[in-house]
């Protein structure tokens, strides 16, 4: 007997050597199955099937800003306003319990500047990270759900931090995952792209310093982004890239700074209110 | 016919008769009469002698060797001219000449343009800069008041408001300066227009100087970075901050790294202040309201520049602190050159106003355009920190009440060249 044991147990060993050697069929992304119980749909409407092996994240089939592992349909003009205010705040909520440094860009950055709020025909929400906080992130948030209660909303909403393990890599060249994390609505679909400054390192190379750069090929200058500045969005404690004025024009020329019309909606500066032209 | 036969004889024998006229007395005929007309009839004359000196064609030939034709040459001659008329006749033509170039090459363009700049000052676009809800900052004011009781006027004569441009850490300098508008605490209120700190030997003196002065302030783009820098600081790894950590380093450990994104400089600057000192810079508004002051209208003072037809309240505060030149299709700032430069466009529409509307604005910023006086702004950033100087602008209410406005500066030692 002793000796069986003796012999049975460097097979064991062994035995689980072998099995982690061997070369597993790992998942290589939180596909509709894993996310059952998260996601009420059963039919993966992600759009996953027409993309290459390579990308992360898809769009969905019906509409490119909604994540088609949640949703199968878009939503009403108001229903998207509302459920991307709630997105927007409790993305912001997180991040700052978690101590993410995260800031608003582009299209969001714009409806700041306006009236601080996002522009209602937008249908996504732009931020952006500092790398130290997406790998934070990436490390000990990955996949995590927050649930949030929300007034109006009687169970309150669970909404999920997604990171593309992608991030790592750290060029241009990888257009297949240019967006580095997702904070998704499970219920509706909706999500933020988050994408990370990094260090521009081709030009670092060329001898400059201060240049940055996130994978969707936009390019900055550290002293244009930073020092933050704590303003508000959306009633919510938010940061603000330094030259925010410089920043807008640049990305959307002057007449998006000044123009009260735009997209079927008026600038009303009594309101100071994006109101549609119906 | 048989006298001319005989004539013809005579001729021959004698070519050149003297002839001998018979006088009216003895025949009783006019002396008409007896003219032959020979050279009508006489051959010789027909051809060999027909030249005279006297005809046209006599000069043919040589008429192509005149530049001017003797005929004209003559009518304009220096004797028939008077020397005085061909001179001026010379200097008229050669104005005419220079007024016609000149206006064709230099002055008509230079009109075009600056009718074309005058269209587009006046023409006010229909969407202009600043209909947005002003961007709201945490830890920012954006518009102070300055306390009436400190402006000059008529009531209180001795009063001054001693406004100063740009100071950059330059102590010594300020020292200077005041000594030299001899400023006293009791009766003159010292304003700066902002970048108070960095660039220069003594930032932290220059805000303990002011301090003490109960001088007023605006935010400047560098205190502005720096108190911003300041706040990432603390907010993230105050415990990590170590009280040894050496301010002048440049490689950082990861942990800094993490936090602080190469504003090496500004977290550097931020350690030499105190706690005092930095709430003073903390509660500089972006915009100071200076107030009404008799001769200058409402008095304002901001970093770098206003955008005109915007409320105070309303100004964006980077732009405030930044701006260089405005676009003027759409009003909008920037702090680069390339638009109008921002206080021409302000003096533009102030001169439209009516004269109790009007602002002055005193500000700074602009160090390469130095000491700038207009109308309606005050440039008072001459440089001081790269060896230009500082400039003070001095407020005193006159006899009549009506403010005297004087400029004093003092030169400075160049910090740049000083460091290397």
């Amino acid at each position: 007997m002793k000796l069986r044991l003796n012999f049975l147990l460097p097979l064991l060993v062994a035995l689980s050597g072998l099995s982690g050697a061997l070369p597993a069929v790992r998942r290589r992304d939180a596909d509709i199955e894993s996310l059952f119980g998260i996601s009420r749909l059963s039919r993966d409407y992600s759009g996953k099937r027409g993309d290459p092996r390579d990308k992360y994240f898809h769009e969905s089939t019906f509409h490119p800003h909604y994540d088609g592992r949640f949703a199968d349909k878009i939503l009403s003009y108001d229903e998207r306003r509302t459920h991307l205010t709630a997105l927007m705040q409790t993305y912001l909520s997180a991040m700052n319990d978690i101590g993410a440094e995260t800031w608003i860009m582009h299209g969001s950055l714009l409806g700041w500047w306006w009236n601080r709020k996002i522009m209602p025909w937008d249908s996504d929400v732009d931020v952006q990270m500092s790398y130290q906080s997406i790998k934070f992130l990436a490390d000990y948030y990955n996949m995590t759900i927050h649930h949030f209660r929300l007034p109006g909303v009687e169970k309150g909403r669970d909404y999920m931090l997604e990171v593309n393990p992608h991030y790592v890599i750290d060029t241009i060249e990888d257009k297949l995952n240019v967006i580095d994390a997702r904070w998704i609505d499970t219920e509706t679909g909706l999500f933020i792209d988050i994408t990370t400054l990094r260090r521009n390192r081709t030009a670092e190379a060329l001898g400059l310093e201060g240049v940055m750069m996130c994978k969707d090929r936009h390019h900055y200058l550290e002293k244009d982004i930073y020092p933050l500045r704590d303003s508000v969005f959306e009633n919510m404690p938010v940061k603000i890239p330094f030259a925010y004025s410089a920043l807008l024009e640049e990305e959307y020329g002057a007449r998006a700074l000044t123009r009260t019309d735009f997209e079927n909606h008026h600038f009303d500066q009594d309101k100071m209110e994006w109101i549609p032209l119906r | 016919m048989a006298s001319q036969d005989k004539k013809l004889e005579n001729y021959e024998q004698n070519p050149y008769p003297t002839k001998e006229f018979p006088s009216r007395t003895s025949q009783g005929r006019p002396l008409i009469d007896f003219v032959t007309n020979d050279w009508k009839t006489d051959p010789r004359y027909q051809e060999e002698l027909y030249t005279s000196d006297e005809s046209e064609s006599f000069y043919y030939r040589e008429e192509d060797d005149y530049w001017v034709h003797p005929r004209w040459k003559k009518m304009i001659s220096y004797k028939r001219v008077p020397r005085r008329i061909q001179r001026y006749l010379l200097i008229y033509v050669a104005l005419v000449t220079v007024t016609w170039v000149s206006w064709t090459w230099f002055i008509q363009p230079d009109w075009e343009k600056s009718r074309e700049l005058e269209r587009q000052l006046n023409t006010k676009p229909l969407s202009v800069f600043g209909s947005n809800m002003r961007p709201e900052f945490s830890d920012m004011t954006q518009v102070k008041t300055l306390d009436s009781a400190l402006l000059p006027s008529e009531h209180r004569l001795g009063q001054r408001l001693v406004v100063v441009g740009d100071v950059h850490g330059c102590k010594e300098e300020l020292q200077k300066l005041l000594e030299k508008v001899s400023f006293r605490s009791s009766t003159d209120h010292l304003i700066l227009t902002g970048d108070m700190i960095n660039k220069g030997p003594d930032s932290p003196g220059v805000v303990d100087l002011v301090r003490e002065l109960s001088a007023s302030c605006v935010r400047g783009n560098h205190e502005d970075r720096m108190l911003l820098a300041l706040n990432d600081m603390r907010a993230h790894h105050a415990p990590l901050q170590g009280p040894g950590e050496d301010p002048g380093r440049t490689v950082d450990t990861l942990d800094e790294e993490s936090f602080s994104h190469g504003d090496y400089k500004a977290r550097a600057l931020a350690r030499q202040f105190s706690d005092k000192q930095i709430r003073w810079l903390q509660q500089c508004p972006v915009i100071l309201r200076v107030g009404k002051i008799e001769g200058l209208g409402e008095v304002v003072v901001v970093h770098a520049g206003l955008v005109p037809g915007v409320p105070l309240e309303r100004q964006d505060p980077f732009q405030a602190m930044n701006m260089r030149s405005i676009d003027l299709e759409t009003r909008l700032p920037s702090d680069g050159r390339e638009g109008m430069p921002w206080e021409k466009l302000w003096n533009h529409e102030q001169a439209k106003l009516r004269v109790n509307e009007r602002t002055t604005v005193i500000y700074g910023h602009d160090s390469k355009r130095g000491k700038n006086i207009l109308k309606y702004s005050r440039g008072l950033d001459s440089g001081c920190v790269n060896g230009g100087k500082l400039t003070a602008m001095v407020i005193e209410a006159g006899k009549k009440g009506k403010a005297k406005t004087k400029f004093v500066s003092v030169k400075c030692k160049n910090q740049k060249s000083k460091k290397q």
